[in-house]
C-alpha cells in the first residue's frame, strides 16, 4: 500500500511564502491499494492536485471522510473526477440523527455556496453512510469509529496485506482526561491506533498553546505523540498542521517532536510532521521507502 | 486487530466529564454496570473508582443502595430511575443510600440516558445529597 500526503493543513488553506516546505493545503490523503485501486483520505484541498494528478479509471474512487467540516470537503468541488461523466465516486461519511451524509454534504454543493448542486455532477457519485464499524473495499478492510471531536467524527483505520494505516486527522482524545493516564479502553480512538504501521494524527498545537484551545477538537503535539507510543504506531506523522504555523515554527516542533518521541522511549525516525506530496510505501506491517517531495513547491498550474 | 475493547465515544466523552465535576455521578454503560463514579461521589460512598472498578448493577445496589425507609435494598427493576432510563427517558427520585463505612444519606439522583448514533448506550446519574449543605 502507498501513501501520498496531498495536503497536512488544519482548519484553513495557508497558501503563501510561509508554507511552501510542508504546504498550505488541507486534510487529504492518497492510500493507492495493491490492485492500484485509490482510496481518497478526506477531501480538503489538497484533492484537488490529488484529481489533476490522478489518471482516469474504471475502477470507482472511494472517498473516506472523516466529518464535514470545510477544510475537510471544501475540495470535493474542485476534484477533477466529479465532473468526469464515466468516474464512479462513492462518498463514505459519518451518519447523523440530523439528516444524511448526501444532504449534509449537498449543503455546500449547493447555491449559494456553489454554482452547482450535488445531483448536477457529471460522474455516477454515492454516498454511504459508515454506520458499520468495518468492511470491506477491494483488497483493504476498513474501519471506522467515532473519535472526540466536534460533531460527528469518524477516525479510520485501513488495513492491507499485514499493514496498517490509522488516520484520525482531527482528534482530541485528552479532552478532560490525562491520556498518559488513561486505561486503554478509555482512549478515543485507541483500537483504530493500536499497532498501526502508519498513524496520522492530529497535532495542530502545541502544549502552549493548548490550554487556550481547550475542547476546540484537536491535539496536543505532547497529546499525538503519547497516543502514538501507547498505541503502539510503528511510524507516526503528525498532522493538521495550525493554518498560523510557518515553515519555520513547523521545523522548529519537529526537532521537538522528535526529541519528545525519544523521551517517551521511541526511535527518532519514527516520528516526523506531515508534509504535502510525502510518500510512504507499507509492507508487511513496515514501511519500507520513504520518498519525501522533490520539490516542496507546488507546481505551477497545480495550485 | 484484536476484538474491540473500545469504550463507545459517548461514554468516553461522558466519563471525561464527569470526571471533571464537582456534582457526584456515576456512569452506567448500556448493560446497567456501573463503569465510573468521580471522586465527588466517592467522597459520598466512603470509595474511590480506582478502589471499586467496575461494579455490577446488583454489587452498587447491595453495597450502596438504594435502600427503602426500613434499610432494605430497592431491587434493581423496581428502582424509578432505572426504569425511567430503560426506557430511553430521564428519571428522578429521592432515596436513601450507605456509604462504605456504613453512613447513611438521603440524596435526590437524576439519570440522563445516553443516546448516541448506535442507540442507548448507558446512563449519566448526578446525585445530591438532601442532608448536606450545598459546597
Amino acid at each position: 500500500m502507498k501513501v501520498k500526503v496531498w495536503g497536512a493543513r488544519g482548519s484553513i488553506p495557508a497558501p503563501g511564502p510561509e508554507s511552501t516546505r510542508y504546504g498550505g493545503n488541507t486534510s487529504c490523503v492518497q492510500l493507492t491499494l495493491p490492485d492500484d485501486s485509490t482510496l481518497v483520505l478526506d477531501a480538503g484541498t489538497g484533492i484537488r492536485n490529488l484529481g489533476i494528478a490522478l489518471h482516469p479509471t474504471n475502477q470507482p474512487l472511494h472517498i473516506l471522510l472523516t466529518h464535514l467540516h470545510l477544510d475537510h470537503i471544501q475540495g470535493l468541488m474542485f476534484f477533477a473526477p466529479v465532473f468526469r461523466s464515466d468516474s464512479e465516486v462513492v462518498i463514505w461519511g459519518p451518519a447523523s440523527p440530523e439528516s444524511s451524509l448526501r444532504d449534509r454534504i449537498g449543503r455546500y454543493i449547493s447555491a449559494p455556496l456553489t454554482p452547482i448542486d450535488v445531483r448536477e455532477l457529471p460522474c455516477d457519485v454515492s454516498f454511504q453512510e459508515a454506520d458499520s464499524p468495518e468492511w470491506q473495499i477491494g483488497p483493504a478492510r476498513i474501519q471506522a469509529a467515532s473519535v472526540a471531536h466536534r460533531g460527528p467524527t469518524l477516525g479510520y483505520r485501513v488495513e492491507v496485506e499485514g499493514s496498517s494505516v490509522c488516520y484520525i486527522p482531527d482528534h482530541e482524545p485528552g479532552l478532560g482526561a490525562s491520556l498518559a493516564d488513561l486505561e486503554e479502553d478509555w482512549i478515543s480512538g485507541f483500537d483504530l491506533a493500536r499497532d498501526a504501521t502508519l498513524l496520522i494524527h492530529d497535532s495542530q498545537y502545541t502544549d502552549d498553546e493548548y490550554p487556550e484551545h481547550v475542547g476546540w477538537g484537536h491535539s496536543s503535539l505532547s497529546d499525538a505523540l503519547v497516543m502514538g507510543r501507547r498505541a503502539g504506531a510503528e511510524r507516526l506523522l503528525l498532522f493538521h498542521h495550525d493554518p498560523l504555523h510557518s515553515d519555520d515554527f513547523l521545523d522548529a516542533l519537529s526537532g521537538e517532536a522528535t526529541a519528545r518521541w525519544q523521551d517517551l522511549g521511541g526511535r527518532p525516525d519514527q516520528v516526523e510532521l506531515a508534509t504535502e506530496r510525502r510518500e510512504f510505501e507499507l509492507r508487511n506491517g513496515a514501511v519500507v521507502t520513504n520518498n519525501r517531495p522533490e520539490s516542496p513547491q507546488p507546481r505551477l498550474g497545480a495550485q | 486487530m484484536e476484538p474491540s475493547l473500545q469504550r463507545p465515544i459517548e461514554l468516553i466523552l461522558a466519563r471525561n466529564l464527569l470526571s471533571s465535576l464537582s456534582t457526584p455521578a456515576f456512569l452506567a454503560n448500556g448493560s446497567g454496570e456501573i463503569i465510573f463514579f468521580n471522586e465527588a461521589a466517592g467522597s459520598i460512598l466512603g470509595q474511590r473508582f480506582e478502589e471499586t472498578g467496575t461494579l455490577s448493577a446488583e454489587e452498587w445496589t447491595r453495597t450502596f443502595g438504594p435502600f427503602t425507609e426500613d434499610g432494605q435494598p430497592i431491587p434493581l427493576d423496581e428502582q424509578p430511575v432505572t426504569m425511567a432510563l430503560r426506557a430511553n427517558r430521564p428519571g428522578h427520585a429521592v432515596y436513601g443510600i450507605r456509604s462504605h463505612g456504613g453512613a447513611e444519606h438521603t440524596i435526590e439522583t437524576s439519570g440522563l440516558p445516553i443516546v448516541g448514533t448506535d442507540g442507548f448506550q448507558g446512563a449519566m446519574v448526578f446525585f445530591w445529597p438532601v442532608d448536606r449543605a450545598p459546597e
